[in-house]
Order: structure tokens, then C-alpha cells, then sequence
């Protein structure tokens, strides 16, 4: 993987890109989901999408993903038309459950997606233990996702995920299934993971704060049909400290804007 | 549409069957081509004996899950209830339960002698088990919410058991009686396959040691019809008295 | 409950048993019971010790297990493998699936006169009988595991890249077994059942020829000695596939 930029914030001259959609629309039978919608995604930012519901977020996730193909437009990854998943690209479903195989135990879950790069057995064990440290799931290497709390379970997704080495990381709602000390935990440990591994980020949310904290950019959708209505540059300081961050003018700034933003949409 | 889907491959089987048999010309003591088989099936249907036998198995069937399902739903129930019974019982019923019914022919043989009685004890036998064990796990799963509803109520045992419990209960109790008709109907043609002569169990083995494979295979096809026709008609009836309870279990 | 409680009652309830069997032998000597039908304890227990040290009844039980066994296990493969085909492809579950559905209620002991007819009476039509008996409660049990994995285990599979041949054992194979496994308990009751038919109906050794010949011979203490041991062969097989059952799903815990 190239290095990249620092991406310490939105206000950067523009860098190369990875995902680039150009005037996409996805049709589900006769309704338009998504309508000629276009977005890049650069190397190494953290991009958080917003929306009211049916805005189209977790398909628009899904077309970046290569799960589903749009009828008009086009999407490209590094450069080359993108038909289908990738190994690069790893996906985060909110649903922990149904993602990971609850009959193999954090180790087995991890390693699944080594057996699908075809890494050599010998080399698997070392990898697998250090991605469960990165994850902070250290001791809990022979557990069974039943026996794992639900941040549990969504951190050793995540380390499925970063075993992929992926280029890009899609994320449905990853927090939305949490309570909210976990939720700002793995909050911090994922800006971690991400400016370690330089990873690009595609995080969909509910949580406008949630999108602020992470983002160094927000995209907010509106619906019928599912568009880009506004970008929203977050230009707060890295690393972000849930109180001190939280507290800043440019914060509630954003804040107050996304709100007014998303209650147009609210009756 | 998806169901028609579905009977495309065995139509397709019966023609090639019909065909390849009359390709070859086949004269032969084992098998038999599609048209002969319904043939004998027509010729049964319009004969009284044919009937007899159908009424024989459905007859001794019938009465052995009347008397298997009432001995198990009413000791499902006591067991649930009285817990002590259910505990004390545990080893003596765990250790009977796994028993084969057709092992007990034999026995029953010598007490029953051939006949009806034969068949229901053995049919009684081997349903009974399954439904008390549904029957307790559905009284058991129903009564702690409602039992401290009953006890505010200050309803007596009886008015518990006839007002709460077995409202509550119905729809499980009629899955369980669902489950026991299919068994009912699989042993009394096996018990008449195995000895007892009566039925159509018994007329299927008579046609089959006799060479006749039309009639061996009009009775096998109408036995797998009575099965079937049973199995849909219980579901039939399952979504029509329940129809909450058939949309989350199928 | 405590476990010191469980075992409390797990011994009373034992205590009970032998209870019932002390009262069969009190109502047997009494003559209360027709000695003909219900021999008693004793008779039983001696024939089983007859059996024993002539060979006969050892050899007719290896002989009922094998066939139990190998019926079982052909029926297991084949379900199993089958079912897998049927529950991953679309087409097969349109063209193919109903026609196993609606064989389903056939009663499988039916087919015995018709598969005697065929291989005659013989060890192989014994095993035949078992193996299409014990074929379906499998085959649909995993046609309903493999039709039923989650949307989104199929989408986890294609974005790591997994190959088809490694979605079947990685994913679709382990996320079945729940289902599997209850075919597998289900058959090796069907197993149980029709070895014993099999076996009366052909006579060609075993223990459901020794209880049938026994019923000829009018010799009770025999028919109860089979029984018995049928019975425990019962126990025994279902608590050997409870507990492997138990250690391939321990991932369910809750």
C-alpha cells in the first residue's frame, strides 16, 4: 500500500482518488433510489454520510461496495470500472450477528478472511493475533461471538475487516446497535485504526454528531430519489478527544447545521 | 406458477417410465408401466374390498391417535402442572420413549392376538410419547405468565386449567396432534406390513409376494396420496383454526 | 433447580423404576399377570443371560447394528449431499425441491413389499429400506438449512472473495448443521424402526427376526429380551448423537 497524505484535514489541496462515482442511479423495480449521483472518495479521508431515512445511504454503501450495479452512470475503483466486490474494499454491517459465523470463535472469524486471500497457515496465526490486539479483543481469542457482548462482536468485524487489508473501509452504521459508552470507545479506537492503517473510510450514520466526531467531510443525502444535497467540510483538529471536541464553536457550529439540515426532512 | 414448476419433473418421470416400458416391451413380474398402474388403481377405487382396506388402516390408525394423543396430551398437561410427577416419571418415560414401536408387535401379538386392537395399541404407543413431550413444553412455556394472572383472579384449579392453560396451548397441542397423525398413519401401515393382516399395509405386502406389481405400485401410490392428503388437510385446517400460530411456525 | 436437587430427584425417580419393575415381579408371581403375555422380570433377565451365553443374542444385535449403521450412514451421505446440491441452487429448489416435499409423508416403511419384490428377502433390501427411509427427514431437513443462510453471510462471502467450493464448507455447510443434525437424530430413529421391519419382514437374522420368531415359539421371555435390548440400543444411540450434537453446536450457547 503507497503511503499517503496526512489527512488531517478536508482543507488539503485535492489528493488522488479511490472511489469515484459519476452520476450514478439505482433503480429497486420501479423506484429510483439513488438519482445521477456523483462522489469521489480520496485516499486516506474519512468520509461520513447523513440522511434522513430513505436517502439511500446503505445502497449508495452498497454501490461502492460492488454489491449491487448501477443502470445509469458508473462507478470506478483506482481507476477501473468496478462491477463487483473486491478484496480491497471491506465492509462493516451493523448487524454483527448475521456477519460473523457464530460457529467459529474470534480467532476462526478473523481468519476467514485469510483463508479467502489464500495466506499460508503458518502465517496466519501471527497476523490474527496481532489484528485482535489492534481491536483490543486480547484474551478473548477462543470466544464464540455468542459469548461476546455486542462491542465485542462489532470490534472482531472490524478485525475481520482489517485483515482484508483493504484499501477502503464501508461502514453501515457499525455504532448503531451499541450504547453509548461503547459507542464513543469504538468511536476513538476506529479514528485510531484508521489513521494507522491509512485506510480511506465510508462511514454511514443516523448520529449527526457521530458524523462530525469522525468525518473530515460529511455527505448528506436527500430522499426521493436519494441525491447529494450538501458537503459539509469538518475542519477540526486530529487527534479528537470526546470532551475537548465536542466543546468546540466549529463543532456546535456543524452541529446546529446538519440539524437544520436533516429537519427539513422531519414532520 | 412455481408450483406447476414442480410437477414438471415427476410428470416427466412418469412419461419416460411409460415410454422406456413400452419401448422395451417389458413383461416383467417386479415392475410395472404407468398405464397398468392406473389401471389397477381405477379398478381399485371402484371395488369394495379396495375400500375396506382403506377403512381398516384409517379406522385402526384413527382410533390409536385418539387414544395415544389423549393419554399423552392429558399426561403433557399433568406432568407441566405437577412438576414432582414429571421429575419422578423422568427416568421410567426417557427410558421407554426411544423404544421402537414396532418392537412391541410381537408382545402385543400375543395379547391382541391379529386385528384392530393389535394395531391401536401399537399406533397409541407410538404417538403418545411425542405428544406428551410437545404437550409439557407448551404448557410449560404458557403457564408462569399466566399462572400469577389466574392466581389475582382467584381462579380454582379446574377453572386454571380449562380457562387458561388450554386456551393458551391450543395451537401447540393441535401441531402436536398434526405431527402424531402423520406418525399414526406411518405405523399402522407398518405394523400391517409387518403382521397384522388387515388393511392396506397388508394388501400392499399381498400384492407385492403374489407378482403383482400393478397392484403393489396403485396401492403404494395411494398410500403416498393418503399421506400426503392428510399432512396438507391437517395444514389446511391448522392455518384456518390458528391462523397466528401458522404464519410464524411455517 | 441446584444439581445437588437434580440428582435427588434423578435418584427417585430411578428408585421408581426399579420400583415398577419390583411390582412386575410381584404381579408376576402373584399370577395376577397371564404368565403367557408378561413373563416378569426374572424370565426376562434369564432368557437375556441365555441369549448372552449362547452367542445367539449378541450376534443378532451386531448384526441389527451393522445393518442400522450402514443404512444410516448411506442415507446420511446421501441426504447430506443432495440436500446441499438442492438447497444452494435456485433451479433445483423450483424444479426438484417439490417433488421431495411431497414425498415427504409417504410412509417409508411402505416401500419394503415393493423393494422386496425387487432384491428379495436379503441383507441388501434391508439396507435399502433403511437407507430411503432414513434418506428424507436429511435430505429436506438440509434443504432447509442450505435455502436458509442469511443474506448477509452470502454478501460477507463475496466481499472477502471466497470461492463457491468455499462458501459451501466455510459458510453454508457449519450454518446448516443446526438443521443437519436434527435430520440425522430424526433418521436414526426411522433407522431404529425399519431395521426391525426389515428384519421381520425377511427373516434374515437380527433382533427383529429373534423377537418375531420368538412370538411364533409363543416364548415371551424372549420378545422381552429383545425388546430390551432394542430399547437400550435406543438409549444408547440417541445419547452418543445428543452429545455429538452437543460439542458441534457448542457455539449456540444461548
Amino acid at each position: 500500500m503507497s503511503l499517503s497524505e496526512h489527512a488531517t484535514s478536508a482543507m488539503d489541496a485535492p489528493r488522488d482518488t479511490v472511489l469515484t462515482v459519476q452520476e450514478a442511479s439505482v433503480r429497486y423495480g420501479a423506484t429510483t433510489v439513488l438519482k445521477d449521483l456523483s462522489l469521489s472518495l480520496n485516499r486516506g479521508e474519512f468520509v461520513c454520510v447523513i440522511g434522513p431515512s430513505g436517502s439511500g445511504k446503505t445502497t449508495l454503501l452498497r454501490l461502492l461496495a460492488g454489491l449491487l450495479t448501477p443502470v445509469s452512470g458508473s462507478v470506478d475503483f483506482r481507476g477501473q470500472p468496478h462491477r463487483a466486490p473486491s478484496r480491497d474494499i471491506a465492509i462493516v454491517f451493523q448487524d454483527y450477528t448475521n456477519a460473523l459465523l457464530p460457529w467459529r470463535d474470534a480467532e476462526g472469524n478473523v481468519s476467514l478472511a485469510l483463508e479467502a486471500a489464500g495466506v499460508p497457515r503458518a502465517e496466519r496465526r501471527d497476523q490474527i493475533h496481532a489484528l485482535l490486539r489492534t481491536v483490543g479483543l486480547v484474551g478473548s481469542e477462543g470466544k464464540f461471538p455468542a459469548e461476546m457482548s455486542g462491542g465485542m462482536q462489532q470490534r472482531l468485524q472490524i478485525a475481520r475487516c482489517l485483515a482484508q487489508k483493504p484499501d477502503v473501509l464501508l461502514m453501515d452504521e457499525p455504532f448503531g446497535a451499541l450504547d453509548a459508552m461503547t459507542r464513543q470507545k469504538l468511536q476513538d479506537e476506529l479514528l485510531g485504526i484508521v489513521a494507522e492503517s491509512q485506510v480511506t473510510a465510508f462511514f454511514v450514520t443516523h448520529d449527526l454528531e457521530e458524523a462530525i466526531y469522525l468525518g473530515d467531510r460529511i455527505i448528506a443525502l436527500e430522499p426521493n430519489p436519494g441525491r447529494v444535497s450538501q458537503i459539509f467540510d469538518v475542519p477540526l483538529p486530529k487527534p479528537r478527544n470526546q470532551l475537548t471536541t465536542r466543546e468546540m464553536p466549529e463543532f456546535l457550529r456543524l452541529r446546529r447545521q446538519l440539524f437544520d439540515f436533516i429537519e427539513r426532512y422531519e414532520q | 406458477m412455481t408450483a406447476l414448476k414442480g410437477l414438471v419433473l415427476p410428470i416427466g418421470l412418469l412419461i419416460v417410465w411409460q415410454i422406456a416400458a413400452m419401448a422395451t416391451g417389458m413383461q416383467s413380474d417386479t415392475l410395472a408401466a404407468p398405464d397398468g398402474i392406473l389401471v389397477a388403481l381405477v379398478n381399485g377405487l371402484t371395488s369394495a374390498p379396495f375400500w375396506v382396506d382403506t377403512g381398516d388402516t384409517l379406522a385402526a390408525g384413527g382410533m390409536g391417535l385418539a387414544l395415544g394423543f389423549s393419554v399423552g396430551a392429558g399426561a403433557g398437561i399433568l406432568f407441566a402442572l405437577v412438576p414432582p410427577v414429571s421429575r419422578i416419571l423422568r427416568v421410567t418415560v426417557e427410558l421407554l420413549r426411544p423404544l421402537p414401536s414396532i418392537a412391541i408387535v410381537p408382545i402385543a401379538l400375543l395379547i391382541f392376538g391379529f386385528g384392530y386392537q393389535l394395531e391401536v395399541a401399537i399406533v397409541a404407543f407410538a404417538t403418545c410419547f411425542p405428544v406428551l413431550v410437545l404437550t409439557e413444553s407448551a404448557v410449560r412455556q404458557v403457564e408462569p405468565r399466566l399462572s400469577e394472572v389466574a392466581r389475582a383472579l382467584g381462579l380454582t384449579a379446574w377453572a386454571r386449567i380449562t380457562k387458561i392453560v388450554l386456551p393458551a396451548v391450543l395451537p401447540r397441542l393441535f401441531v402436536a396432534l398434526r405431527l402424531a397423525a402423520g406418525i399414526a398413519l406411518i405405523v399402522a401401515i407398518t405394523v400391517e406390513i409387518a403382521a397384522n393382516p388387515i388393511g392396506l399395509g397388508s394388501r400392499l405386502l399381498r400384492a407385492a409376494s403374489s407378482l403383482r406389481p400393478e397392484d403393489m405400485f396403485a396401492t403404494l401410490f395411494w398410500i403416498a396420496f393418503l399421506g400426503w392428503a392428510l399432512n396438507w388437510g391437517m395444514l389446511r385446517l391448522q392455518s384456518w383454526l390458528f391462523p397466528a400460530m401458522s404464519r410464524s411456525e411455517r | 433447580m441446584t444439581l445437588f436437587h437434580r440428582s435427588l430427584w434423578f435418584l427417585a425417580s430411578l428408585a421408581l423404576l426399579v420400583g415398577l419393575i419390583w411390582g412386575w415381579q410381584i404381579l408376576a408371581d402373584a399370577r395376577v399377570l397371564p404368565r403367557a403375555f408378561f413373563p416378569g422380570p426374572d424370565l426376562t433377565w434369564r432368557a437375556l443371560k441365555r441369549g448372552v451365553a449362547n452367542g445367539s443374542l449378541l450376534s443378532d444385535t451386531l448384526t441389527t447394528l451393522r445393518r442400522m449403521a450402514l443404512g444410516w450412514a448411506l442415507a446420511s451421505l446421501i441426504g447430506v449431499a443432495l440436500g446441499a446440491f438442492v438447497g444452494t441452487s435456485a433451479w433445483a429448489r423450483v424444479w426438484i425441491a417439490p417433488m421431495f416435499e411431497a414425498l415427504r409423508p409417504l410412509p417409508a416403511s411402505a416401500i419394503a413389499p415393493v423393494a422386496m419384490l425387487f432384491l428379495g428377502l436379503t441383507d441388501t433390501m434391508i439396507l435399502t429400506l433403511i437407507a430411503f427411509g432414513a434418506l428424507w427427514p436429511m435430505l429436506l431437513t438440509t434443504v432447509h438449512g442450505f435455502s436458509n443462510i442469511h443474506i448477509r453471510r452470502r454478501e460477507v462471502a463475496t466481499s472477502l472473495g471466497l470461492s463457491r467450493s468455499a462458501f459451501i464448507t466455510k459458510i453454508a455447510l457449519p450454518g446448516a448443521l443446526p438443521d443437519i443434525m436434527g435430520g440425522l437424530r430424526l433418521g436414526l430413529t426411522i433407522a431404529l424402526i425399519l431395521v426391525v421391519v426389515g428384519e421381520m419382514v425377511t427373516v434374515q437374522g437380527g433382533l427383529g427376526a429373534r423377537i418375531l420368531l420368538a412370538a411364533r415359539a409363543f416364548n415371551a421371555p424372549e420378545i422381552f429380551a429383545g425388546i430390551a435390548v432394542l430399547g437400550v440400543i435406543g438409549l444408547l444411540t440417541n445419547a452418543v448423537l445428543s452429545l455429538v450434537e452437543t460439542y458441534a453446536l457448542r457455539w449456540q450457547r444461548r
